[in-house]
């Protein structure tokens, strides 16, 4: 049983994540939200519970690894990174503007506490496998964390890596899928025949959960499930909404990549519980 | 395989090999390629540092990606265009950009490294579409040893850096443990400044007996050796180039964006004296091979020892 406190800190932290999304995008003029919204929950419990990391040595080589394979959810991973100290708050909002640490896609050598440079969508599982595969080699014991679009799996890399990641056994290797059921063409149903998800992870040697990913306990739980595993990867599926937390942008696939205007960034910040 | 050849295959093994003795980060990731290279004495030393990944260069790339962010040395040796072209993305976005020790290694380069197997397994195209990529190191070795020196030079190379062989059936260039410089071109023989004759690889030999027979019809030749394809060698080309104001390149390449547009570069740029210089570019003139023996290859598609010597007097004649 995880205890309510620990839930309660961690969805405040999935707030002020959501918070700070909505206002780089506001402040900057660009980004993705409603995809960095539906992972806001997932990222939380990562970077404030899950992840063992150390803030003031970014390049310890024991810590955990994270790699945002949907790429272009960064906001929300940079609101997380700068919460546990990274850089100061004030540089969430040079986000996208010329000479930034904080590229519009993922960039590790330039973002302190990045592990991985993506973007590129389908590749993210790979890089993770090859950083859960040196762990091995280097005889370290960090786990390495990857969240994927629902989308991004029509990318064959993904299966290539999926294949791959079963047959080495690569136990310290979790995978979240955010399945907010959409790309920016539709819904995933209607856009790829990517259903069903979960089926297809366990025939490539996965041990595989299904999970509502804003639901905190059960995120938790299925960190610690996947945890306990010693010869399967895990994957991790998560049903999300797109835009979760801001009841406009929900069902409203244009927030996939869109600007608030001073109204909009009003309203959403009132119903993050921000600014009133 | 006989002893006939001098094996690049086998150099970047045995030079793999000698690395992994000497240091704990060396890794070998196959894409079902490590017997094509005969890694099995590798692997048979070291199997905890073999990651066999199937027939997924894409995979094998990414994940290479990763390995090398935790501080590892991978080494990822398969066909040249299955990785700079089929996972040409993951080399660029993943490897490249972020400046990642990921070594490659492409077999079968050119016609004479795919000979019989035709045109899906020659490749033709991999230097073109890697000196367009910032940030990689490219290495030409001339034969198995240089190919051994190659791998042992490239390991402390900082960023990505990609090693062009063959087949295993290539002639010895050069004697056992010759050093391998990167970055510098070499001067391999210098008969005369009446023109200069640039190559790489596998046609290095058809180089040397054309400026031998070229000196017997009173002409001089330089010929230069350009292993490392970038960063290139600028201004000992250009000096090069100065003296002999008229060159042939020779590459089993497309002549699109090889060898022989890097030094039409060096020439458009004119630099130490280049500046007008007359260039004659040997190699696949922008078309696919096709199957065939290694040499009757490079002889039917304009690479002969008589086609060099035929593109030095061309060259000459248009000399300024």
């Amino acid at each position: 049983m995880i205890e309510r406190a620990r839930i309660e800190a961690l969805e405040e932290r999935a707030r002020q994540i959501r918070r700070d999304v909505v206002e780089m995008v506001y402040r900057t003029g660009d980004g993705h939200p409603s995809p960095s919204m539906s992972a806001a929950d997932m990222i939380a419990a990562l970077y404030f519970d899950v992840m063992r990391l150390d803030p003031a040595n970014p390049s310890w080589e024991g810590r955990d690894r994270f790699v945002l394979s949907k790429g272009h959810a960064c906001p929300a991973m940079y609101a997380a990174l700068c919460g546990r100290g990274y850089f100061p708050r004030e540089e969430l909002f040079t986000l996208r503007f010329l000479h930034t640490r904080l590229q519009g896609h993922p960039y590790a050598p330039k973002t302190p506490g990045l592990d991985a440079t993506t973007g590129s969508l389908g590749n993210g599982v790979s890089v993770g496998l090859g950083m859960a595969l040196a762990a091995r080699i280097k005889k370290l014991d960090y786990r390495v964390y990857v969240i994927t679009g629902d989308g991004e799996l029509g990318e064959g890399l993904i299966w290539e890596a999926a294949m791959c990641a079963g047959h080495q056994k690569a136990a310290n290797l979790t995978v979240f899928v955010d399945n907010n059921n959409y790309q920016s063409g539709g819904t995933v149903g209607e856009v790829s025949g990517v259903y069903p998800i979960a089926e297809k992870w366990r025939d490539f040697g996965w041990h595989v959960q299904e999970i509502d990913g804003h639901d905190m306990g059960q995120i938790l739980q299925a960190v610690e499930n996947a945890q306990r595993e010693n010869e399967r990867p895990s994957a991790i599926v998560a049903k999300t909404v797109k835009g979760k937390g801001v009841s406009f942008m929900i069902g409203d696939n244009s927030w996939h990549k869109r600007v608030y205007t001073d109204k909009e960034y009003e309203i959403a910040m009132r119903e993050l519980g921000g600014a009133r | 395989m006989s002893d006939q050849y001098d094996s690049t295959r086998v150099g970047f093994r045995d030079g793999l090999v000698a690395l992994a003795e000497k240091r704990d980060d060396i890794v070998f990731v196959s894409t079902d390629s490590l017997k094509v290279v005969k890694g099995e004495p590798f692997a048979a030393r070291w199997p905890e540092r073999v990651i066999e990944v199937g027939i997924a260069e894409q995979n094998g790339v990414a994940l290479a990606a990763g390995l090398a962010s935790a501080g590892l040395r991978p080494y990822l040796c398969t066909y040249a265009g299955f990785l700079t072209m089929r996972a040409c993305e993951q080399m660029r976005t993943f490897v490249g950009y972020p400046k990642a020790n990921v070594r490659f290694v492409g077999v079968n380069a050119g016609l004479f490294g795919g000979n019989r197997e035709g045109v899906s397994h020659q490749f033709i195209e991999d230097i073109g579409i890697l000196r367009a990529i910032p940030g990689f190191t490219i290495l030409c070795p001339a034969d198995g040893g240089q190919t051994k020196q190659a791998v042992l030079a490239s390991a402390d190379i900082e960023g990505p850096v990609y090693i062009r062989i063959g087949s295993g059936r290539e002639e010895r260039v050069f004697p056992e443990g010759t050093p391998f410089e990167i970055g510098k071109i070499r001067v391999m023989r210098s008969y005369g400044d009446d023109v200069a004759l640039f190559c790489h690889g596998f046609v290095t030999n058809r180089v040397l007996a054309a400026a031998e027979e070229l000196r017997r019809s009173g002409v001089g030749a330089t010929v230069v050796e350009v292993a490392t394809i970038k960063p290139l060698d600028a201004a000992g080309i250009a000096e090069v180039l100065g003296r002999c104001r008229c060159a042939v390149t020779v590459e089993d390449h497309n002549v699109i964006g090889g060898l022989g547009s890097a030094i039409s570069e060096v020439i458009a740029e004119g630099e130490g004296g280049a500046a007008g210089a007359r260039l004659v570019r040997l190699g696949l003139q922008d078309c696919y091979g096709e199957s065939g023996f290694p040499d009757e290859l490079l002889d039917a598609y304009g690479m002969s020892v008589a086609d060099i010597a035929a593109a030095a007097a061309r060259a000459r004649a248009g000399r300024p």
